[in-house]
């Protein structure tokens, strides 16, 4: 609802062409031609026109025109060159990502056997939650391990697609099963070439009986007949999205998999997007009585998200970051709406394209390593483009309220001056986000130790931090005052994963010494009194009941004499160890003198636009339709429809006519009468006409009320005669 | 007795090897008969699920030697299919006949049967197993093949089927066997041929002695097993004998520990008094209950908390107001939905007055019961948005979400028309349970807006 008009942006863009009835096509250059194949330069040419494509720059020129051709090629150089990196890494992530479900599928299906099971078909329910989308990619991998690693015979993946009937879904498994592992034993293939007449001897034999009888290609003896060639290979079925499968075609397969089950020795893998009941609930009895197996979780899909986002946001290898509110609107929608990584991913990757589209100064970030040729590709556009960055304007007021006019003077006059500064100050912005990824990580890990029962993941955290909230917030404050309380046990462990976790020296240096003192502590205290957790003073937790203020002055001054003398000595160094944690956090976090708003050029390291995404991603549609019909003016934006003082207008015979249909159709109820409809939808359009021409109104209004049915709005039925019925309400 | 034609010893083994089947073997002997002995052109052997049907024709066939093809019904696919295979498996096993041609349809499957049965000298039988649960099968079909033994001398047709139809095979009816199922005495009889042993701690030699006091624990606890719970949930001797070995190790685990003798059976019943309430053994699963908890207990010990998959959030809310579009009345939506009448909370009745006469006079089946009902997507997107605790401003990622509930099969197409028409009717596919835990985790309390 919140979609703005668009205004005169297409009237540049208008193309004569398109309304042309007919027009000659003409090629934009020759080498877009098709080339003959030719067998001998086909491979030259191929790399050619890769070369070509790779330069060829799909972004357009930006700064009114006056982007050079160089620059325009090496912002898109970097764009590639940068989201190249970060989808590799991401794409290692989701490899490894589901390695532990795929060695358990693995280890069922190289150990299934129905003597194991009962006299069952094996069967591993593989729950992989309702993502949808990530489904193909899991079971393709499960498919590569199987056949390529652990070499148990064929897999076939069969998906909903497939399986509109018995006899196709069979027919695919058949071939896919005989067909897949030709390279596996090839001495066979020779073997079988010797007596075949068929230019493919292998399937025809398996076709043929010993008789010569061709079967059926959909006769599971196929598969039998292959089965007993190749010995003790397993045929693994797969079936990615039970749920979407036809419940009839699904139980006739598996029974007749139970059927052949001591001929071919079948193993299934069935994927469950919703939960085993739904899946039982599904098939018949006697059908899962055929089947008994395991099932095998499929990792949450959070703990892949959390490992994503840390590689490329807040790691110190990503370069370009996102921003607080893109960020909400990317987490909102995963947690809200899609729970897909893939969604996920594919956003990320718009952001870096928008990113590099459409700001010029984006080619900064390709300098990042190396500063050297910066000056040289900024030109006087550019340098005046980076005035205009509201983050130099804030840092040139710094200087000027710390009363360095003459660097100020430079800044604003100097171009050769700005060129020098940004290529000093971009490893200063770069660096900004790295320590706070390693402050993030800190935290997450601190908290993860200290707090067990909330544990925050650090996406949350980080647009938090970043929109400055996590100082105030209760989340840091939480960790130090139950840092405060640790016992040596917890706090040995928290500091062994935070100097694994973050080796980062402002934080390690500090904490080493101490780690070794209390370790050396806590030897102490176990060789005298063979205790072997110290506890802090500041731990209460242990007597909880605490009736009155007396008792409790009573009760505290006990636990202090409690105390042995390591125990105070280990809370001396507690004690040190919390300031050492809340100094950095306060440093990091702070928002008002380390805040985003002060970093120089945070513009181009963070992306921070909501808009082209949730126009992109999640588009309203409905809305956008329901507003253009009920107010046509804020498209139209003409002088006949708008009231002087922009109020509400009403119905108008000046409006569309379909826009004047719409409106009378909200005022109706569930069934309209046409010909009320089409009275009032007269008189508005006559307005004070005495004589208007009732056949112009009768075509019009036929062709909006065709209009609004090809809308989808109304419908005809079949309740009342002279009738239509409304199909649509607005604002759902 | 003078049907039996057969070597008398022949018949004792096989009573001997199949218990309670007396009559039906016998029968069986009278019709099947040796190769001198006339048979009839068709034969029906019917009974329900596990009683040895399938398992006595063959022991049968194969022991007194006859030729005979086994052509698996269930296996087939298509008519087709079964065709091809009965002329196959018929050439094959009378050996010879030509390869010419192949049997499309039932007609050419005769005329090549008689051509490859036309130089046989012995019977020859066609069994023709679950013959009922042939695909496309029609009774065109199954009188056609009745025929076969008619057309051809040498041929005799053995259908085996579960639930015999009268005039199935449109002819004059072939004699049938009935296999009855067993009963509570003949089930235990039978299942005394497996006696699992007592893994007993220790034990230096297996002796006759123990072998009769395993037999006598194995009987009793069997007839114990029907009593309490076969009898109801698995008369079938097959299922009946699942569950019998689920339980029997953990049964005898305190006399193979020596802590219980095998003679005093009632205080051993007591002791496993729960075991024979449970229901775990009797439901089917896939995953058997005690494995997936062992699994879940072991992932809560390692600290993960247990492998739960969600659905987003509004997904949620989208199938808890598709069900209450599926079984709430339309009409009543006005009261529950709209904002003006104190949010939707039911009203409650005043339970003084007691059950007025209107009610009484039409009673009707509660809602539940009768199944979902279709509804216009429009009608769960409204009622969507007055479920939800805020506004939100539909987008197409709502859209999207039907859509994947739909391929998840939570939300079903009710009507024919496109995925797009306006019209098009939409069905609930998830049961009341499902959708309270939905509602709970959403802190939606649908019980407030539910119809009764």
């Amino acid at each position: 609802m919140e979609s703005t008009p668009p205004e005169e942006v297409y009237i540049d863009e208008f193309d004569p062409k398109e309304h042309q009835g007919c027009y000659i096509f003409t090629l934009d250059g020759e080498e877009d031609r098709p080339t003959k194949r030719r067998k001998t330069k086909g491979k030259q040419r191929a790399t050619e026109k890769a070369a070509v494509e790779e330069e060829k720059c799909l972004f357009p020129v930006l700064l009114d025109g006056k982007e050079t051709e160089s620059t325009l090629k090496l912002r898109y150089r970097t764009y590639c060159k940068l989201w190249e990196a970060q989808e590799k890494r991401t794409k290692a992530i989701l490899d490894s990502f589901n390695s532990k479900t795929l060695g358990d599928v693995s280890a069922f299906v190289k150990d299934a056997a129905p003597e194991k099971f009962e006299g069952k078909i094996p069967t591993a329910l593989v729950l992989a939650g309702p993502n949808i989308a990530s489904h193909e990619l899991l079971f393709e991998q499960l498919a590569q391990r199987i056949r390529n690693q652990d070499r148990t015979g064929p897999v076939v993946v069969l998906t909903s697609k497939d399986a509109t009937s018995l006899k196709t879904t069979l027919r695919k498994l058949i071939r896919d099963a005989t067909q897949q592992d030709e390279g596996v034993d090839d001495e066979e293939d020779i073997a079988r070439k010797v007596g075949g007449v068929d230019e493919d001897p292998q399937r025809s034999s398996l076709l043929t009986r010993s008789q010569s009888t061709k079967l059926l290609n959909y006769d599971l003896q196929i598969l039998q007949t292959w089965c007993r060639s190749h010995a003790g290979q397993k045929v693994t079925i797969a079936i990615q999205d039970s749920e979407a499968f036809d419940s009839n075609v699904l139980s006739d397969l598996i029974t007749l998999f139970g059927s052949y089950l001591d001929r071919i020795p079948f193993v299934l893998l069935v994927g469950i997007a919703t939960s085993v009941e739904i899946f039982h609930d599904k098939l018949p009895k006697s059908t899962i009585r055929l089947m008994r197996g395991n099932k095998f979780d499929v990792e949450r899909a959070e703990e892949c998200l959390a490992q994503i986002f840390n590689d490329s946001i807040t790691s110190d290898k990503a370069v370009l970051r996102l921003g607080a509110s893109v960020c909400d609107f990317l987490l909102e929608r995963y947690r809200d709406h899609t729970q897909s990584i893939q969604t996920f991913v594919g956003a990320l990757k718009y952001a870096y394209m928008s990113h590099f589209y459409a700001n010029p100064l984006s080619i900064i970030l390709g300098f990042i390593d190396n500063p050297d040729g910066l000056g040289e590709v900024l030109s006087t556009e550019h340098v005046e483009a980076i005035r205009n960055v509201p983050s130099f304007r804030r840092y040139v007021e710094g200087k000027l309220a710390a009363k360095e006019v003459g660097e100020v003077r430079k800044l604003l006059a100097d171009d050769n001056y700005v060129r020098h500064t940004v290529a000093e100050k971009i490893l200063e912005s770069r660096n900004y986000g790295i320590e706070l990824g390693q402050a993030l990580a800190f935290l997450e890990i601190g908290r993860s130790c200290t707090l067990a029962q909330n544990k925050t993941p650090r996406y949350e955290l980080y647009a938090k931090a970043l929109s400055g909230e996590l100082q105030t917030g209760p989340s840091i404050r939480e960790f130090l005052m139950s840092l405060k309380r640790m016992s040596s046990t917890a706090l040995l462990n928290l500091l062994e994963n935070v100097m694994q976790e973050v080796p980062i020296p402002a934080i390690t240096e500090p904490l080493k010494p101490l780690q070794e003192k209390i370790k050396k502590l806590v030897e102490e205290a176990a060789a005298s009194g063979g205790k072997k957790t110290l506890i802090s003073e500041f731990d209460i937790t242990n007597n909880t009941l605490r009736g009155t203020a007396v008792s409790k002055k009573v009760r505290l001054g006990e636990q202090k004499s409690s105390l042995t003398k390591q125990d105070t000595e280990y809370s001396a160094l507690v004690q040190q160890v919390y300031a050492i944690a809340e100094s950095y956090l306060t440093v990091n976090f702070n928002s008002s003198q380390h805040g985003l708003q002060n970093v120089l050029l945070h513009e181009i390291f963070f992306y921070d636009l909501r808009s082209p995404h949730s126009a992109v991603f999640a588009p309203k549609p409905r809305s956008t339709i329901e507003r253009g019909l009920s107010r046509p003016q804020d498209y139209l934006d003409c002088s006949c429809c708008t009231s002087g003082d922009g109020e509400e207008v009403g119905i108008r015979g000046t409006q569309p006519p379909a826009s004047i249909i719409y409106q009378l159709y909200l005022e109706s109820g569930a069934l309209i009468n046409i010909y009320d409809l089409w009275s009032a939808f007269y008189s508005v359009i006559a307005g004070d006409e005495e004589e208007f021409d009732a056949q112009t109104a009768q075509a019009l209004f036929y062709r909006s009320l065709a209009e609004m049915r090809f809308l989808g709005f109304v419908k005809h039925t079949k309740k009342k005669t002279d009738h239509i019925a409304k199909l649509a309400w607005k604002g759902i | 007795m003078t049907d039996v034609m057969l070597p008398e010893e022949l018949l004792t083994a096989l009573n001997e090897r199949f218990p309670c089947r007396a009559p039906q073997i016998r029968r069986l002997a009278a019709l099947v008969g040796t190769d001198e002995t006339p048979s009839p052109p068709a034969l029906v052997l019917h009974g329900l699920e596990a009683t040895g049907k399938t398992t006595i024709l063959r022991a049968f066939l194969d022991r007194t030697e006859a030729s005979y093809t086994w052509v698996a019904c269930h296996e087939c696919v298509t008519v087709r299919q079964l065709v091809e295979r009965i002329s196959a498996g018929v050439t094959e096993s009378v050996g010879g006949g030509d390869d010419a041609g192949r049997a499309g349809d039932v007609c050419a499957l005769g005329v090549r049967l008689s051509v490859a049965l036309s130089g046989a000298e012995r019977k020859h039988f066609l069994v023709l197993d679950r013959v009922d649960r042939t695909r496309e099968g029609s009774s065109v079909l199954f009188a056609a093949l009745g025929r076969l033994g008619e057309m051809i001398p040498s041929l005799t047709v053995i259908f085996i089927l579960s639930v015999p139809r009268p005039r199935f095979l449109s002819s004059a009816e072939p004699p049938h066997i009935h296999f009855a199922p067993y009963t509570k005495e003949e089930s235990i009889k039978v299942l005394s041929k497996y006696v699992r042993r007592i893994p007993f701690q220790d034990i230096e030699e297996y002796t006759e002695e123990d072998a009769k006091e395993e037999l006598y624990v194995w009987q009793k606890f069997c007839g114990t097993v029907w009593d309490s719970l076969a009898k109801g949930t698995a008369r079938g001797v097959v299922q009946f004998r699942a569950i019998v070995d689920d339980m029997w190790e953990p049964f005898v685990k305190p006399i193979a520990e020596g802590k219980y003798g095998t003679r005093n059976y009632s205080s051993l019943y007591l002791l496993h008094k729960d075991m024979f309430r449970r229901e775990t053994d009797v439901v089917d699963m896939v995953v058997p209950a005690g494995a997936g908890e062992k699994a879940a207990t072991k992932s809560e010990s390692t600290g993960n908390p247990p492998c739960v998959h969600d659905l987003p959030y509004y997904s949620k809310f989208l199938l808890c107001a598709a069900y209450l579009a599926s079984y709430n009345p339309a009409r009543q939506d006005a009261t529950f939905f709209m904002k003006s009448n104190d949010f939707g909370r039911k009203k409650r009745r005043g339970g003084t007055t007691g059950p007025t006469k209107r009610t009484a006079k039409n009673r009707k089946i509660h809602r539940r019961l009768l199944g979902p009902q279709a509804f216009p997507l429009e009608r769960l997107q409204a009622i969507f948005a007055a479920i939800l605790p805020h506004r939100l401003s539909s987008s197409a990622d709502i859209q999207t979400q039907i859509a994947t509930l739909t391929s998840l099969r939570l939300l079903t197409k009710a009507s024919a028309t496109d995925v797009l028409e306006a019209s098009t009717k939409w069905r609930v596919n998830a049961g009341w349970d499902y959708i309270r835990h939905i509602a709970r985790s959403v802190k939606f309390d649908i019980e407030d807006f539910v119809a009764e």
